[in-house]
Parts: C-alpha cells; structure tokens; sequence
C-alpha cells in the first residue's frame, strides 16, 4: 500500500499534554456506520491507519440507506451510496463491529482502551453468504424497522438487500427456535447458542457519527400521527417513494393502499418548536419534503402535493433553483403558514388541515395524505454514549463544539462529525467526516502506517504467447443456483467450449475451502484465465481475483458468469431455461476470457508537498491541517496579508469576538515551518496531474517568479461582499452595507444615541443576476441587530425579508432578536422596498423606506436613520481563470463545481484537486472550516502515499490510427486525454483515467481502447451467439 | 493467439418443437443497471429468460457498432441501460452516450430496423422493479416482431 | 465590382507575391465540356489558370487535410464549412489556411444533363447565369441551368461560405424556398418494410468501390474501420448484411459534421441515393440538437458534447 510515517513538526499544546508522540495509537474508532462514519472511515484508512467502525445495528449504512433520492438532484440514494460501503466492507484496514455499543473508555488523546459489547447474532458473519435460503423457509412474520414498519420480515433477516456485511442475522426477541433456518443453511452459518462478546479497542482517536435520531411525531398530538392512519412521517413516506421500499416504489397510503391525490406535508414537526423543546431548525427538511413532493409527482402524475411552511430555508447550493423548478415544473404548492390542526374524516380516513393564511385568515383544506415534515432531536442512547465518553453537550443534547473548532468535542482526542453537533445534509455531514479523519490524522501522524496491513503476493506467471487455457468453476450456492439451473449440465457443456481445460460444480464457490481448490486446479492444469459462474461480480469478484493473484496470475485474468442474482434468482419457475440461459452465460464468459490479457496498475510517484490557493480562514485552516499532519505546504494569496473575508466578520452571533481567533491562526500559519507563504501571488500556470503537479506563480509588486511542485492543489479563493447599485447605496452615506454596519459597530463608531435602523435582505442574492442564495446574510442581520440593540436598547431595527433562514442553531439568536422587539417585515420578489430620501416634518432629510406589510395587508412607511443592505456574496471573478488552468468546472454561478454535490463534495472529478470554503459557495465560519479539513483529509489521502496505484482498466490510444481529432479529449470528464500537438494523436494519462470507456466508444477509427473491455474483447462475445 | 470461434449451438435447440423464443442481448453499465439487475434477482422478482447481459463499466462504453453486429449476429433484440441523467458513476459517461443512442436510433428505424429491436433505458441500482418491466417490455416486443430478419448476415 | 472569378485571380496573385501563401487550390478548366478541376496554382503568373462558374462542384477542402505549409483555398460556402470541421477537428491549422470564400449559386450534376442527354456526347459547351447550352454530333440543347443543379444545391440553405478571410463575389441572399429534407420526409412516411426494401435495394447496389470514402472531406482516418481487424467491424463482402454495415456507420460518423457537399453522391458509379442516408444524419441531429455543422469555429463537435435536458423520448 505504501504509506508514509511521517514526523509531525507541529503539536498542540492542548493535545501535548496528553500522550508523548512516539507512543501514540495510529488506529481509529468511528462510532455510527452511517454515511459520515463512512466517509471517514475511509479517508482514515487510505491514509494510513487501521480504523473500527462500531455501528449499534445489524450494518453500516445509517439514515441515507433508507432514503430514496437526495435532494438537489435527485440522485437514487442507495446508487451513490452502495460503492462506499462496499469499499468500507472489503477495505484491509477497515473492521466493522456490528451490533455493537460502546461500555466504556479508558486512556487519554493518543492513546485510548475502548470497552466494546456486541450483541449476539446468532448467525457466523464469516460463514454467512447472504443467500437469503433461512429468511424464505422462516415461518415468523415481524415489522420491518428499515421500512418504518411498513411491511414485514422474517425472524432471520438481513437489514436490506445491499446491506454490508451482508450477514443475516436472528431477531431472538421474535424467533419461535423452530430450527428451519437451521436445516436450510448448507453453510452452517447458524449458531443459536451464540453469545454475547466484548472487545477491547485500543486507538489513539475517536471519531463520533451517531447521527440524530428523528422526532417522536407522536408528541404533536394536535397533527394526529398515530392516532390517524394516513398521518405518516417523512421517513416512512421516504420508504413508501423507495423502489426498494415496502410497496416497491407505488405511492399509497396506510388507510387502503389507495393512490393519494392530495399530499400536505406539514414543516417544522418538533423543530422550530419551543413547545416541544427543539427551538432549534433541522436544517434539512425544506428541502426533503419538496423532494418527496417531487419524486412522488414523478411517480403519480396526478399527485398534488401541498407544502405548508413557516419560512422556505433552500439555503444550500442551488437549492432555491430546485424549490423554483418544484413549483414551475411539478406544481408543487407551497403555503407559508403554521397548521394548527389535523382531523380525520372518520369514514373516508381523509384529512382537514387547519391554518391560518398570511391574511390572517382561517382555511380548511382535505388532503388524502399528510406527510409530517420530522426533525431531528438527540436521544437517550446519545446522551448515554456522551456520558459514557465523557463529553460535554449543549442546551438541545447536541455535541457541544467550538465555533472555531467545530469538529472538536470537549475531550481531546475525541472528534465528532455529522448531525450530532447539530442537524445538517449529506454534504455537510461527509465534509465534517472527513475533517475529523483530519483532525484524527493530525494527532496521530507520527503513527501513520503503523498498524495497517498489506498484503504481499507471489510474482506473476507470465502467460504471453499461450494460448487460452481455462477453468470454469459453477457454483451451486447451496440450492440458490443449483436448484433452479441444471448445474451438472452447465458444467458438462463448459468442457465442450474452445480453451476449456477444465470445470467443475462446488456448492459455494466463494467459500474458502474452495479458494484453496481453484489455486490447486490452477497449478494442476496449468490455467491462465479462470472463470466463476455463480452471483455478481459487484459483490465477488475482487474476492476470486484475490484468489488467482495468490496463485501467480495477473488479476485481470478472471471473468465471472452471473448465473444466480441475473439468472437462477430472476426465472425461479423455468428451469429448463434457465440451465439454457446458465449455459450461454458461461459461453458468453468464455468468448470474453480467451481474450483477456493481463493488465497493469501503474505506479506513479507522488510529491508530499500540497498548494493552497488563498489565504483566507479555510484556506489557511486547510494549510495548517496539512502541516499538522507532516506535508510542506505552498499557500498563495493575491492580498497582501493572510484573513481574507474573516478580516471583515468582527464578531459573532453569540456576541463573541473573532479577531483574537484570527490573529492566533495566522501566528500559527507564519510561524509553521512546513508552511511557505506567498503574498501578493498570483497563479501564472499549473501543470501536471495528480501527485505531480508544477505550479508557476507571481510574487509580489515586481511579480518575481518562483515555480514549485506539489502533489495536490487545494482551492480556497473564497468569496466577496456583493457591491449593491440599488436603494441610494454609494449615493447616499447613510445607506450601509451589513459589513460596513459591522466596521462601525465594532470600532464603536455609532453613538449610543438611539436609531431607527432598517436592514433590507436579499440585496444581490436570489435575484436575475444571483439566483442563489447567500446563505448567511441572515444571520448577520440577526446578529448586527442584536448589536445594536445591545448598544442602545431603545433603536429600532426592521428586518425586510423574504424568507428568515437561520438554520440550525442559529434559529436560538432570530428568536432572540424578536424577544428583543426587532421588527422583521416579509415582503416577496412582487413588492419589493423601495429607499427614498423625504423631507421628514422636522425639515431634515430623512431615508425613506416603503414596503408592503402582508399581515397588514398594506404598504408601511418606515423612516429609518441608516438603511442597512444584506449585501450577498459573489465569487470572485479570477475564479473562472484558475477553474480553467486546473480544468475544474465552475457552476452557473461561478462558484467551483465539485465532483458530487452529495459524496464527494471537496473533490473535483480531476483528481488531486479539492476546493473548500466560500469558493465552494457561501457558508458560515464553522462550515468553511469544516471543509477546509475535509480538503485536506482527502489531500492526505494522495500525500501520505508513496505512489499512486492507477486503474488496471484505462483507455490505451494506438497512435497508428489516432488521427487527433480531439474527441476523445471531449467526451473525457476527468480530463486523462490530451492531443499530443507534435505527433497529432492522444495520449492518455493514466493516473487520471477511470476507465469508463466514453472515449473508446465515441472514436471512430477504433484508435483508443479500453484495456479488461476492449472492442475485441466485447466483439467476441457478441460473436458467440 | 489461437482463432477458435466461440459460437452457440442454441439454434439447434431453438429448432426442436418448442414455441420460438427471442434472444435479448443487455449491455449494462455496472454501477446502475447491472445493480439494479442484481437487486432485481435480490427479491426474486421474476422476468423472461430470453435475456443475456454484457456488463460494461458504462452505457459510453457501448459502441454503436456493438448493436449492429448483435443484428447481424441474429440476435433479436438489444438493450442497453446505464445511470439516470446525473447518476452516472464516470460524470457524463451516459449523456454522451444519450446523443450516440438517440442518432443510431433514428437511423436505423429509417433504414428500416423495426423500432422494438434497439432499446434503451435508466435503470438506477435501487430499480430491481423496473429493470424486471423493462425486461418483460422488451422480451414481449421482440417477440411479436418475430426472429429478426433484417441485417442479418446470411440471411 | 468584378467578376468573382477576377477577384480570385487578384487575391490569388497577391497573396503568392507577398509570399501570404505558398499555393493556392483552386478550379481549372477540364479537359470534358461542363468540367472542371482542381488546381494547384504556385506561381503568381498562372493565376489565369483559375475559374469560377457552376461547373466547380468539387469539394476542395479534401486537399487541405494533411497538408502543412501556408495554403491559400478557394471555398464555396460547404467547401469552407468542411474547412470549419476540419479545423474544429484538429486537422486543419487555421493560421496556414486564407480562405477565399466564394458564394455559390450551385453547381451542376452532370449526371443529369448526360442522362436528358440520352447518353449523347457533348462536345462542346458554354454557360451565362441561368442557361447551359450543350452542342454534339448533331444536336444542339439550351438548357435551364436550375433544372440540372445538384440536389444538394437545390436545397442549400447557405449559399456564403460562413468563415472566410477575404470573400471573392457579393454575398448572396440565402434562401428557403423548397425544402431541404422533402426526400427524407417521404422516406419516414414509408412503413418499415418499404423503407428496408428501399434500401436494401439502393445499397445492395454498392460494390464497395469506397468512392463515397475517398472523395469525402471528412473521411480523413488514417485507417478506415472497414479495413481493421481485432476485431474486424465490418465484412468486406457485398453481402447486403455487410454492404448495409458499412453504409450505416459512415453514415454516423459524418452524423454532426457532414455538410451536405454532395461530394460523395457525385461520385458514387452506381449512382446510390447516398444523400438519403447523410441527409436523414443532418436532420436527425438538427432536429434534436438545433446543431449545423461548420458554421462557427467556436462551436465543439455536437456528438462530443451534451446538455443536461438533451431529447431522451426513446429511453425507457
């Protein structure tokens, strides 16, 4: 695998104290299997330490498991998800303990003993294949919790069919011990006298995903969920929506599986609701419900969803473009109101919704079905897991952190990640993860590699010039395959196949006994290409390619037939033709193989040395989290000081001050010796690709020139105030921006006489120009209004907004700011304010401010001594020449385009490029440095390597015929292709090539080719029928 | 290298006295399709046996030509399923290959290629249901088309 | 103003004086009436070597691929546009090519006057702007010159060459009158079987000759699928399996750049409606990506792109 250990230069004094470097524990524990765990549990293991993952359920998959699309783009959850833990599941490095719970920890930051229970279940992981044959023949009928209890399963049951580990398990709490699961299993996989374990962890960090849990709905009795039936929560709507889920994607309600024409979602159900506790917002659920909305219009056309909603919070990356393409697109309804009440029409088991409308007015409206929009809340077992952690929870039983470090608990050596800290999505949730791995791997560093295997294998047996010889082994998978397809049969007609020289049935293939056999048949009949006919590839064949890389052959050398999952599974009732298709399958198998070459994965060498661009606070935090853990780092910034847009931000929405924290991170910057700064630089040139990259760059007034190399390259370009031409800014001194208020009020230039302050939102955000939204101007105004309102209790500030989005906990300061009599006035895009100057009636000239009051359902007139603008935030405009040099794409915006807006959201689709910060798009202090660690773990990822194994299977141009047209190049997305001017052909960077294939598709005299899915190869096969 | 010809010998079965039944060739892309596929087989939802998949890493992987000589090969019918629009694991790997797909298409039904012989789908990895209807779609279509004729080589 | 057949003796004197070119390609008489032919003009006294009238059908773009040095050409309006593709394509360097771009009116298909002709021999022939007057052994025929244009000209939609450097002629009014996919359209009317035995009998006429290939611009491969092996794409048989093959897939990979010269159908000897096939190419892609090709130098090759919203009525 080839990692680094490395010497780490930097320690912090708080962590200092704790273990001495040379005795720390380069393995980590990740409590919570879910998506975040995941993800850090990956990027901890590729970089170099050994990880747990403990999840208190069955497997890892968490929340995201069960939903069925991700918002903004509708991407099938399970699709993007899967890959992750199948990595997770198979990585060398990664152990997962399922069922299990954490009892109790000893030791210190660098070195902890980590007591861990796991519950029995009753079923050898190891020798389960997951053939699902004991759940068919299990007589007990219990509700299935992954499907909300919407539809049932037997006592022995795996969670859901992508499950990893795909292990069944048993439910002793509802098992009847009729023993048929038992005789069913051909692999003796049951163990009913199974106990209950305990492990001991030692680890030298821990890394906390336990996730939220969601809101009891059943507390807001006035909504009637579980009293009414056709009153449901958003998870189990998200299952009901599921192609996988309980009624296999058909929308339908509990009542009587009728499809439901009317759908009222209801927000804000235990969030927003200091009557239930939770005055918090849950951040997600705006954009859930128009996504369930959505996907159930896509489902059933003549669906008509109603959304009812107290403020839109689509503050994310080009959220508000989807609420506009809900509404424009699928006539989602939406309703700004708060739903008092929910009845039940006692024999059509429909619903009346009662609300008060912006009028004042009180609606009755029916609905077939009522989706209740659910939060997010802590539980007891979270509280129990921080007790028994020791750390320290806030006011909502959220993980209490720092703004300035918000992925550190109260306890050294203990990060957290996710929802835990306080709700957020997906993308949140992955970046946090993976700047805890990084906060993980800064302690740990000295560690790195310490603990983690590799594997080592024979040499390869050359096979150039030999002709095909190969082996076809068919499983009977106990009675999945075999009792449907006539395997004997399928055996026989193998040995009638050119280059077969030898086949044979075992009841399961992928058992290790049998990995054994295949090498002994290898050596026996001297074979160069092997052949499984049994599941899928997807699942098995890394596991059957391990197997003929331990016998000396080149992995690439193995086709598999996928005669159970596509064949004996899916034609149960026809086993004459299956054994036919079973049979072509295999033949299909062999056409392939006898064309199968070896392929290599080359090995490129990489730079330990990373570039930053920008100095800001993400691009500073991401530096230093590179320093931390060993690499040199370049940072660039075109200013001539280190800050960036922080320099302008004074203070806090908890009133605290932000200058001490910045000046400490650039102490700590300029004084860290792994770290070089240029100031007043700009970026003349990059070349290179991933672990070699050349960077030219300008320094200075006199531009002097300096070029250095560099593994990776991180984007922190930041963002800017919008600069607003619009209500008498720049004409009139009394209008202001919110940074400008800001300047003043912390230099205490406003006197403490009393003012009339107006602050109008959305100034160069979700307008024509800016269709997005800016995302944290709303709490800046909160915040500045609290300030004034603190400097003189008797100024009156008015709050012009469209939508208040203080999400998370932030919400706690806008319900504050009303507590304190600021005024907050909505008005829409219709009936915008409008800023005059008027003489007042004392003669003076005074701003004027008209804006139209829904609630009174009027225009107001408010005169005001300073107007106040929520100027949004711009991108810079040098981001689209830096975008091009890197060949990273920018979004519509402007802003940088990372590779998935879910799972890989500080990566680029080139690899070794990561963007965090306000280049990535507006967020708040603790989400910049949030990702600007995530950037930095997945930098670490490629730094902390030797050399690069690329794919085996890449794009290969034969020069002879490459005429260079260029459209190889196009079609490319992760920029491997380029045209070689001198020669006139493409070349393809293999370190950059993922082997998809487009270009070998798209080229029409057959120039390039995809190596393990050549032309000749896929030819073969055709030929074949 | 040797040049054995791997051929199938199923016409001979086609001919005893069995009522006719089409061959489908798939070309599934591995992350979506070919998942969807598995998941199809995970809850045992049943589909026509008449289908023979060609895995590939993506719907771009799959050339035009694979298509056309799968119908000079004889065979009946042909799908080709990849990622939903923005699901694809290579980023664009099917919208380039929705351009390829929409032009061949076109062309050979005006050449004269019956429109149920070239199908195309999104079958995303959670959409074991739909990949099964589209299966029994396609196998339903071809065979009312009857065995294919047209391009056939020999024929 | 001049004649444009003088104006490109002019440009093409002072751009091989001032050394702008090393030769310019242009037409010359041919040695057969109503013919003519390309020529390579080195030498600034030869420039009365060139002409311009309706007789100049060839495509003369094919010559600029894989040829280096500064060249100066003479372009109709689907000359310069293959020029266009082949820049686009990386094959042509834009800074060694000055286009003498030329409006066309059309150019005739001799093809059609011989076959009114009734195989008569002209012997002598002359032309003004819209007749043709043939002389033979014995007969003498005054034709309308719109009656025996090429079909691709009788449907051009651009008639000004859209990239040029110095334009030789008065730019022409462009014209919509017929239209352009009339042929397809009665094509796509027909059932599948009648549109199968159309072409089962146009293209079971092809004797894999590769005129069709070898007079295209944009058939620049280096190799041609057909002659490849491992795996080999297409039989060279006339098998009508493989004479079918061989025509559909030069039909997709012109599909997005061909131009509608006309070049390949002038050439075939079987005479094979070739154009029924790169017509319907042309309008399966405007139609479903608004997309001309060699109109723009900015613009990227429109099966090599994609939009997020692109038709996709035919997936399932």
């Amino acid at each position: 695998m080839g990692v680094k250990g490395k010497e780490s230069t930097i320690v912090d004094p708080k962590i200092a104290a704790s273990t001495p470097v040379s005795s720390r524990i380069g393995a980590v524990l990740v409590v919570g299997g879910g998506v975040g765990g995941v993800q850090a549990a990956l990027d901890l293991a590729e970089s170099g330490f050994k990880v747990y993952i403990v999840d208190s359920t069955s497997s890892i998959g968490g929340v995201m498991a069960q939903l069925d699309k991700t918002f903004p783009t509708n991407d099938c959850s399970m699709c993007i998800l899967s890959p992750k833990l199948v990595e997770c599941g198979r990585h060398l490095n990664i152990e997962i303990l399922t069922c299990s719970e954490i009892e109790g920890i000893t030791g210190k930051a660098g070195d902890f003993k980590v007591t861990v229970k796991q519950r029995p279940k009753y079923i050898d992981v190891e020798k389960c294949t997951g053939c699902s044959e004991c759940a068919k023949y299990c007589p007990v009928d219990a509700i299935d919790v992954f499907n909300e209890g919407l539809s049932e399963r037997a006592a022995v049951y795996v969670k859901y069919p992508q499950a990893v580990p795909l292990a069944y398990m048993i439910d002793r709490d509802v098992c009847i011990g009729c023993g048929l699961c038992e005789s069913m299993c051909l692999a003796d996989a049951i163990h009913y006298d199974d106990q209950e374990g305990e492990r001991e962890l030692n680890v030298g960090a821990i890394i906390l995903a336990p996730g939220l849990e969601e809101f009891d709905a059943s507390i807001k009795s006035e909504y009637g969920y579980g009293k009414f039936r056709n009153v449901i929560t958003s998870i189990e709507f998200e299952r009901i929506l599921s192609a996988s889920g309980p009624f296999r994607g058909r929308v339908q309600r509990p009542s009587d599986g009728e499809i439901p024409r009317r759908i009222a979602f209801i927000q804000c159900v235990g969030s927003r609701d200091t009557t239930c506790g939770n005055s918090y917002c849950s951040s997600v659920c705006c954009m859930y419900a128009t996504k369930e909305a959505v996907i159930a219009k896509e489902h059933q056309k003549d669906v008509e969803p109603t959304i009812f909603y107290i403020d839109m919070r689509s503050y994310g990356k080009d959220f508000d473009k989807y609420i506009e393409r809900a509404k424009e697109e699928y006539g989602v309804r939406f309703i700004r109101c708060r739903v008092s009440s929910v009845s039940e029409d006692p024999e059509t088991k429909n619903l009346r919704i009662r609300y008060e409308n912006e009028e004042g007015k009180i609606v009755e409206e029916e609905f077939d079905l009522v989706v209740l929009s659910v939060g997010f809340e802590s539980s007891e077992g979270i509280r129990e897991l921080a007790y028994r952690l020791d750390i320290e929870l806030d006011e909502y039983g959220f993980c209490k952190t720092p703004i300035f470090h918000p992925l550190e608990t109260s306890k050294p050596g203990i990060f957290v990640c996710g929802a835990f800290s306080s709700p957020k999505d997906i993308p949140e949730t992955v970046m946090q993860a993976s700047g805890a791995a990084a906060c993980a791997e800064g302690l740990l560093s000295p560690s790195r590699g310490t603990l983690i295997k590799s594997k080592e294998y024979p040499g390869e047996r050359t096979i150039r010039g030999q002709p095909p010889r190969i082996g076809v082994f068919v499983c009977h998978c106990g009675i999945n395959i075999g009792g449907v397809v006539d395997v004997p049969n399928v055996v026989e007609y193998a040995r009638t196949l050119p280059h077969v020289v030898y086949s044979e049935a075992n009841l399961y293939t992928c058992s290790s006994d049998t990995q054994k056999l295949i090498k002994e048949k290898i050596e026996e009949y001297d074979l160069n290409r092997v052949i499984v006919a049994s599941c899928t590839p997807r699942t098995h064949e890394p596991l059957f390619q391990e197997t003929i890389r331990e016998s000396g052959l080149n992995r690439y050398l193995f086709e598999m037939a996928n005669i159970r999952d596509q064949c004996s599974w899916v034609h149960m009732h026809e086993p004459e033709a299956a054994t036919e298709k079973a049979r072509d399958l295999v033949r299909m198998a062999v056409a392939k193989a006898s064309k199968l070459e070896p392929l290599e994965r080359l090995s490129l060498s990489v730079i330990p040395r990373g570039l930053v661009v920008g100095g800001g606070l993400a691009g500073m935090t991401s530096a230093l989290a590179l320093a931390e853990q060993g690499f040199q780092v370049y940072l660039v910034e075109k200013e001539k000081e280190l800050g960036g847009f922080l320099r302008h931000i004074h203070y806090l929405l908890d009133g605290s001050e932000t200058k001490k924290h910045l000046e400490d991170l650039i102490e700590k910057v300029q004084s860290n010796k792994m770290i070089e700064i240029f100031l007043e630089a700009k970026i003349e040139e990059i070349s290179g690709y991933v672990g070699n990259f050349k960077t030219a760059i300008a320094i200075g007034e006199d531009r002097e020139k300096r070029e250095v190399e560099h593994g990776v390259v991180l984007v922190a370009t930041g963002g800017e105030e919008y600069h607003p031409d619009q209500h008498l800014y720049g004409k009139d001194p009394r209008v202001l921006t919110q940074l400008e208020l800001e300047e003043r009020l912390s230099s205490k230039k406003f006197s403490g006489e009393p003012q009339n302050v107006v602050m109008i939102q959305c100034i160069g955000s979700r307008d024509d120009t800016h269709p997005y939204c800016s995302r944290m101007c709303c709490s800046e105004a909160v915040k500045n209004a609290l300030k004034l309102k603190e400097v003189n209790p008797k100024s009156e500030v008015f709050i012009l907004y469209r939508d208040i989005r203080t999400y998370g906990i932030a919400e706690k300061y806008y319900l504050k700011a009303r507590e304190e009599g600021v005024t907050f006035i909505r008005y829409n895009d219709t009936n915008e304010p409008r800023v005059v100057e008027q003489t007042s009636d004392e003669g003076g000239k005074v701003l004027a401010i008209t804006v139209f009051d829904p609630t009174l359902g009027e225009e107001i007139l408010i005169e005001a001594d300073f107007v106040v603008l929520s100027a949004g935030v711009v991108p810079p405009k040098a981001n689209e020449s830096l975008a091009k040099m890197l060949k990273v794409p920018l979004n519509e915006d402007g802003f940088f385009l990372e590779a998935h807006v879910k799972l890989r959201p500080v990566d680029f689709s080139t690899e070794g490029v990561f963007v965090c910060g306000m280049a990535h798009a507006p967020k708040s202090i603790e989400e910049s440095i949030s990702q600007a660690r995530a950037a930095a773990s997945r930098a670490s990822t490629i730094l902390a390597r030797d050399a690069i194994e690329a794919e085996g299977v890449t794009a290969d141009v034969n020069d002879r015929r490459c005429n260079g047209c260029g459209l190889c190049v196009l079609v490319c997305a992760y920029n491997a292709i380029e045209i070689d001017e001198e020669k006139k052909v493409a070349v393809v960077n293999t370190a950059l090539c993922k082997g998809c294939g487009a270009c070998t598709a798209t080229c029409r005299p057959a120039a390039i080719d995809l190596r393990g899915f050549t032309n000749e190869q896929l030819v073969s096969v055709i030929n074949s029928f | 290298m040797t040049s054995v010809e791997i051929k199938s010998e199923s016409k001979k079965i086609e001919d005893m006295d069995k009522e006719w039944e089409p061959k489908v060739l798939a070309f599934l892309c591995n992350w979506c399709s070919y998942a969807g596929a598995d998941l199809a087989g995970i809850g045992r939802i049943q589909y026509p046996p008449n289908i023979r998949v060609i895995r590939v890493p993506c719907s771009g992987r799959v050339n035009p030509f694979f298509l056309i000589k799968s119908l000079q090969c004889g065979i009946d019918g042909i799908l080709v399923s990849g990622c939903h629009p923005g699901e694809c694991h290579y980023v664009s790997g099917n919208l380039v290959a929705r351009r390829r797909f929409a032009v061949l298409k076109s062309l050979m039904e005006y050449i004269g290629i019956e429109p149920g012989r070239l199908n195309f789908s999104w079958v995303s990895a959670a959409e074991g249901e739909k990949f099964s209807r589209v299966v029994s779609e396609v196998v339903k279509e071809v065979k009312a088309l009857g065995p294919v004729k047209r391009l056939v080589k020999g024929e | 103003m001049s004649e444009p057949r003088d104006q490109i003796r002019e440009h093409a004197r002072r751009l091989l004086d001032e050394g702008k070119v090393e030769v310019i390609i242009g037409y010359e008489k041919g040695s057969v009436p109503l013919q003519s032919t390309p020529c390579f003009v080195r030498d600034a006294d030869n420039v009365e070597r060139l002409i311009w009238d309706s007789t100049c059908g060839p495509n003369l773009a094919k010559y600029l691929f894989d040829r280096e040095g500064k060249t100066g050409i003479v372009a109709k309006a689907c000359d310069a546009r293959s020029i266009v593709v082949g820049i686009v394509e990386n094959q042509i360097e834009r800074e060694d090519v000055v286009v003498i771009g030329v409006p066309c009116e059309g150019v005739i298909d001799l093809k059609k006057i011989d076959a009114v002709l009734d195989g008569k021999e002209i012997l002598e022939a002359s032309m003004d702007n819209d007749k043709v007057s043939v002389k033979g052994d014995g007969f003498e025929q005054i034709l309308s010159k719109k009656e025996f244009l090429c079909d691709s000209c009788i449907s051009c939609r651009h008639r000004n060459p859209p990239v040029y450097d110095i334009l030789a002629g008065d730019e022409l009014e462009e014209t919509k009158e017929s239209d352009e996919f009339e042929e397809i359209s009665k094509l796509e009317a027909k059932s599948p079987e009648e549109r199968w035995n159309h072409f089962s009998k146009e293209l079971g006429k092809c004797i894999r000759c590769y005129a069709c290939r070898n007079v295209c611009p944009l058939c620049y491969c280096k190799e041609c699928f057909v002659d490849e092996t491992m795996p080999s794409w297409c039989g060279k048989t006339t098998d009508l399996s493989d004479t079918m093959t061989y025509h559909i897939i030069r039909a997709l990979h012109i599909a997005g750049r061909c131009v509608d010269c006309g070049a390949c159908s002038r050439a075939c000897p079987e005479d094979i409606d070739l154009r029924a096939l790169t017509k319907k190419v042309e309008k399966i892609v405007r139609e479903l990506y608004d997309y001309e090709p060699g109109l723009s130098l900015e613009e990227l090759p429109v099966l090599g792109i994609f939009e997020q919203d692109d038709p996709q009525e035919f997936i399932k």
